[in-house]
Order: structure tokens, then C-alpha cells, then sequence
């Protein structure tokens, strides 16, 4: 029942913020867009017509191409503009909560500090997934019906949008618990997201790196910070070759997940207010 | 639940130390604090500014973690979060999430205390309605005036049947019918066995609510004890109309305290003798006596002299 309070609290103090009906209106638009401009006309089966704002394209595609094309634009919308967007409207919620005069009243309940704080971050989980699921299971059934292809494996844009926001809130988590900055809580969080595409080209690096002290900094940097770029192109690969080949960036990335939340929650534990 | 303990609260050396982030210069905001506040009863905090009295409040609610000693809720160490289960307790300065309307507010920090969905359904309009907002409840708290704001704190540390209500100014920002309120409301709580642990600088709100003060000063307890026992310093006001200044000199050095006002003159005098001697003296230069009154001390005289000993 307090996890649920904490997470419908959440829901609610989300719901709030303009800057969620933003990220919700954003994959709105991309629905309706695909819902009524995007016009596919299967010719013999494989291949297609398709029509944008009622103009046929030259080509005759072939069908599959175009959905997984479609798929993979989308995937690339969440990881990239609607990461950003969900990282910026998530990171006042933890600050907002440990305002004077709203955080003594929190723990004078009969509640961990624990589970208060682990409240709010499930809750700020499940708010940006149910955008993710709106997105994808939105467009990947207007596709299946316009064109009948039902790829199941789009829908893993769904579980990996939500796995890397999931690691990318923890460091929301841990700013906002020790700085109580929501401005601080984005820019360190974006810079983790803007690196992360210049670390994972460790392959160039190693031989480019010079020292050897500077190739272990490197590989250091590249194996704990979280590789929101590689799950982006793991799944766009997976979505369009239907191969799924990561698992290294992926339990990486959680380890460091898990140990930014912990970190969050053991100073959370120990401050006073 | 409570468990079973003869004090609601209990502090055992209490103490706070916070240090300043660069020098680590220490600043004992409570100061090895022992305090016994038995069950059902209502007592009042009272401290200058800095006293030490929300470091206090807050480390009973865990907020803050003790440097030393012990606070117990219920006999139970308040860092456990089930001791604070029988406690009801409205901030000062409190910042409700203006999201909420007034019914989603109680119902956010009743679920938080363990009420039930059904119960909450019940307590919400009863208590929305007790505090007189019941017109109010399906409007954001946004909306509201500060008093409404208190009052809505109010209920919302009472929606869970606390054992124990810990109140930081209580009627801050309520007009005075509305303090009045609250203050029959408190006491029916009282009367019900609810401890009230009130937490003010209305110093004649404390003295007409509370059974029970402590004050604090520089972080340590520097008085407890029985209401009626402290404001009991006997005494006695004469008023005169104004004697020779040789007269009125005399006189002022028997009395605790001299005023003049309109031709007349105010002494308080701290025993029988004394104020019949003094009668006696008035008489004798043809002072005619206006009033002559049994005292005594109110709450504020009682924490004048305790702050500025």
C-alpha cells in the first residue's frame, strides 16, 4: 500500500509538470503521424507504396524495409531526443521531495528512508516506461495493421528505453540526494549520455592511446560508465537484423545503475534535514 | 502500536552536534536533553530563537540523527520507523505539494501511515469537515489561504488516530476563532489520551493549552515542569496613586517589579509582608490605594527569567 502511494505520488507530481506532457504529447504527434500521413499500400505482397502527406514516393520499397525502417527511427527518437526529454522532466522529482517543510513530514511517517526513496524512483521508472510503451505499442499496431507485419521484436525498444532511463535515473537519484540541484541533475546525467558514444569507440582509441596507463583510463571509463550508445544500437541492430548482441553493455550498465542507487540511498540514509 | 511505556516521549542525553562543512567547527544544537513526557497529556516546547527546539522535534521524528543519547517514542527508539506509527505531526513551515487537492492529500499521508483504502473513504470527508474545509476538499491546496493550509496539516496528523500528536506552531497563520478551534479540538484529544506535544513562541497560547512545559536554552533544558506549579509565583500587584520619588524609590527596591502609568503607580510585590508595609507607607504619605490583587506569574515572566538567567 506505501509503495503504491509513493509511485501514484509520483504519477501525480509528474503529471504536474508540463514538461511530461511534453515527452506524452511528443510521441502523441508521431502516433497520429504514422495513424493518418504515413500511408502504406502493399503492392504483390513485398513490396509497397508509400505515401507521405498524401504524395507517393518513387520507389516501391520492400515492406519489411520500410517498417523496420520506421522502428528504427523511432528507437532512435526515444534513445536520443525523448532520453533527454525524460531525463530533464525526472530530475526535479527527487530535489522536490526533500524541500524543507515536505521532507519532515515524509519521514515522520512510518516508512524507511529506504523504501521512500526507492518509492519515488520506481514510480519515476514507471511513468517514463508507460511513455515508451505508449510510443512503441502505439506505432508498432498502427504499422501491423496498415501493413500486416507484426515484428515482435521492436517491442524490445520498450524494455531497453526503460532499462537505460532506469540506470541514467540513478545518477538523477544520487545528484539530486546529495546536491538537491535538479539543473545539476541533468547536466551531469547529460554528460553521461554525451560521452558515452565517444567512449565505446574503444576499438580506435586503443590503438590511437599512446601510454599504456592511458589505455587502462580509458578501458576504466568505458567499462563503468553506463553505454547508453551501445543499447541504442544493440536494439536498433536487433530491430533491424533481429539479432540481439550486448550483454556485456548490458550488466555493465546495470552494475553501475545499482551502485549509484546505492550510493543514493546510503547518503539518503545518513543525512540529516 | 504503542508499546507499553509510562512516557509518550522519552530523550535520555540527548544531543545534536552539526559541524560547518569547511572549518568542522562544532554547534551543539541540543545538548545532552533528558525529557519525560507522560501519556495524555498536552506539553509545550518553548525556547528562544536557536534554542534547539526543531532539532529537538526532529530528531523524535528521525529526521535528524542524533551525535548522543536516546530518543524514544513509546519506549521504542524513534530511528525505528514503526515508532513512528502512533505519531501524528504537522511541520512548521510545512510545503504541501500543490498538485494535491485537500481530500488527495489526506488520502497521500493516511496511506502512508497504514490506513486502509475503505478507511480512508470514511476518515477523509470526517475529517475534512472537522477542520471546516469540507467545501474545500476537491480543491487544489494551491488554492488555499495559510490558514486553510494549517488546518489541513491538522487533519492530516490526525487522520490516523495518532497516540501522539507533535505540533510545530499548530495555529500559525489561523485567525483567532480558529485557534480557538483548535484549541477544543486539542483538548478533546487530550481527553481522549492522546499526548500533545506542542511546539510554540505563542507563549499565552502555550499557557491556556498545555499542562506541561520545558523550555530550552542554548540547547539544554534550563526549566520543566507542571504549568500551574511554574506560573504559581505568588504575589501580589498594588496600584497606588503616585508616592514622593523618595517614597517610590523604596518601595521599588522591596518590589520585583515598578510601573507608572496615568498618575498612578504598579508594584508587584512578591510577599504579604511586604505588601502590607507598603500599604502602610502609602497611607502614611496619603496615597490613596486603587486596587490591591493576588498574582500571578504568567508563562511569559516565567520564560523571561529563565532565558535571561
Amino acid at each position: 500500500m506505501v509503495t503504491l502511494a509513493l509511485v501514484r505520488d509520483t504519477f501525480r507530481e509528474a503529471l504536474a509538470r508540463k514538461i511530461f506532457w511534453v515527452l506524452f504529447g511528443l510521441s502523441t504527434l508521431m502516433i497520429l503521424f504514422f495513424l493518418f500521413l504515413l500511408k502504406i499500400d502493399i503492392v504483390a505482397g513485398a513490396s509497397a507504396t508509400v505515401s507521405l502527406f498524401g504524395r507517393a514516393t518513387n520507389a516501391n520499397p520492400n515492406v519489411d524495409r520500410v517498417v523496420r525502417g520506421v522502428y528504427g527511427s523511432i528507437a532512435t527518437f526515444l534513445y536520443t531526443f525523448g532520453m533527454f526529454l525524460a531525463v530533464f522532466a525526472s530530475s526535479g522529482l527527487v530535489p522536490s521531495v526533500l524541500e524543507p517543510g515536505r521532507i519532515e513530514l515524509l519521514l515522520s511517517k512510518p516508512i524507511s528512508r529506504a523504501h521512500l526513496l526507492l518509492g519515488r524512483y520506481l514510480g519515476n521508472v514507471l511513468v517514463v516506461s508507460l511513455n515508451s510503451i505508449y510510443l512503441v505499442l502505439g506505432v508498432w499496431i498502427i504499422l501491423g495493421v496498415k501493413t500486416g507485419i507484426w515484428s515482435p521484436v521492436f517491442l524490445i525498444a520498450i524494455a531497453t528505453t526503460t532499462f537505460i532511463f532506469a540506470v541514467l535515473l540513478s545518477v538523477v537519484v544520487l545528484i539530486g540526494v546529495v546536491l538537491e540541484s535538479a539543473a545539476a541533475a541533468t547536466m551531469i546525467t547529460v554528460a553521461l549520455m554525451i560521452i558515452s558514444p565517444i567512449l565505446a569507440q574503444t576499438t580506435q582509441m586503443m590503438k590511437l592511446l599512446s601510454s599504456e596507463w592511458s589505455r587502462n583510463l580509458w578501458r576504466a571509463l568505458y567499462y563503468t560508465f553506463p553505454k547508453v550508445y551501445e543499447l541504442g544500437k544493440i536494439t536498433l541492430d536487433a530491430i533491424q537484423s533481429g539479432t540481439f548482441a550486448g550483454f556485456t553493455a548490458i550488466w555493465t550498465s546495470a552494475l553501475f545503475g545499482i551502485a549509484m542507487l546505492g550510493m543514493a540511498l546510503w547518503i539518503f540514509q545518513r543525512r540529516d534535514f | 502500536m504503542p508499546v507499553d511505556s509510562e512516557y509518550a516521549i522519552e530523550t535520555q542525553d540527548l544531543t545534536k552536534i552539526y559541524r560547518t562543512r569547511w572549518s568542522r567547527r562544532e554547534v551543539r544544537a541540543i545538548d545532552g536533553v533528558s525529557l519525560r513526557v507522560r501519556r495524555g497529556t498536552i506539553f509545550g516546547l518553548l525556547g528562544p530563537n536557536g534554542a534547539g527546539k526543531t532539532t529537538f522535534v526532529k530528531t523524535l521524528l528521525s529526521a535528524v540523527r542524533q551525535t548522543n543519547g536516546r530518543a524514544l517514542i513509546f519506549g521504542r527508539n524513534s530511528s525505528d520507523p514503526e515508532a513512528r506509527r502512533p505519531i501524528g505531526y504537522l511541520p512548521e513551515n510545512h510545503r504541501f505539494p500543490t498538485y494535491f487537492t485537500g481530500a488527495g492529500m489526506l488520502d497521500f499521508y493516511a496511506s502512508l501511515s497504514g490506513v486502509s483504502a475503505t478507511r480512508r473513504k470514511k476518515l477523509i470527508p470526517e475529517h475534512l469537515e472537522m477542520v471546516g474545509l469540507s467545501q474545500w476538499g476537491t480543491m487544489r491546496i494551491g488554492k488555499y489561504s495559510k490558514g486553510m493550509l494549517q488546518r489541513l496539516g491538522l487533519a492530516q496528523a490526525l487522520i490516523h488516530s495518532p497516540s501522539i500528536l507533535i505540533l510545530d506552531e499548530p495555529t500559525d497563520g489561523v485567525d483567532p476563532v480558529g485557534r480557538r478551534e483548535i484549541r477544543e479540538l486539542l483538548e478533546r484529544y487530550e481527553s481522549q489520551g492522546v499526548t500533545v506535544f506542542v511546539n510554540s513562541h505563542l507563549l499565552a497560547e502555550v499557557e491556556t493549552l498545555c499542562r506541561e512545559v520545558a523550555i530550552l536554552h542554548k540547547g539544554k533544558v534550563a526549566l520543566t515542569g507542571k504549568m500551574h506549579d511554574l506560573t504559581a509565583g505568588k504575589g501580589y500587584r498594588l496600584t497606588a496613586t503616585k508616592p514622593s520619588d523618595a517614597l517610590a524609590e523604596e518601595l521599588r527596591s522591596k518590589a520585583t517589579s515598578m510601573a507608572t502609568r496615568d498618575g498612578l503607580v504598579d508594584f508587584q510585590f512578591p510577599s504579604r509582608e511586604l505588601v502590607n508595609t507598603a500599604m502602610d507607607l502609602l497611607r502614611a504619605q496619603q496615597c490613596e490605594i486603587e486596587s490591591l490583587a493576588p498574582t500571578t506569574s504568567t508563562l511569559e515572566e516565567v520564560f523571561v527569567r529563565t532565558v535571561e538567567k
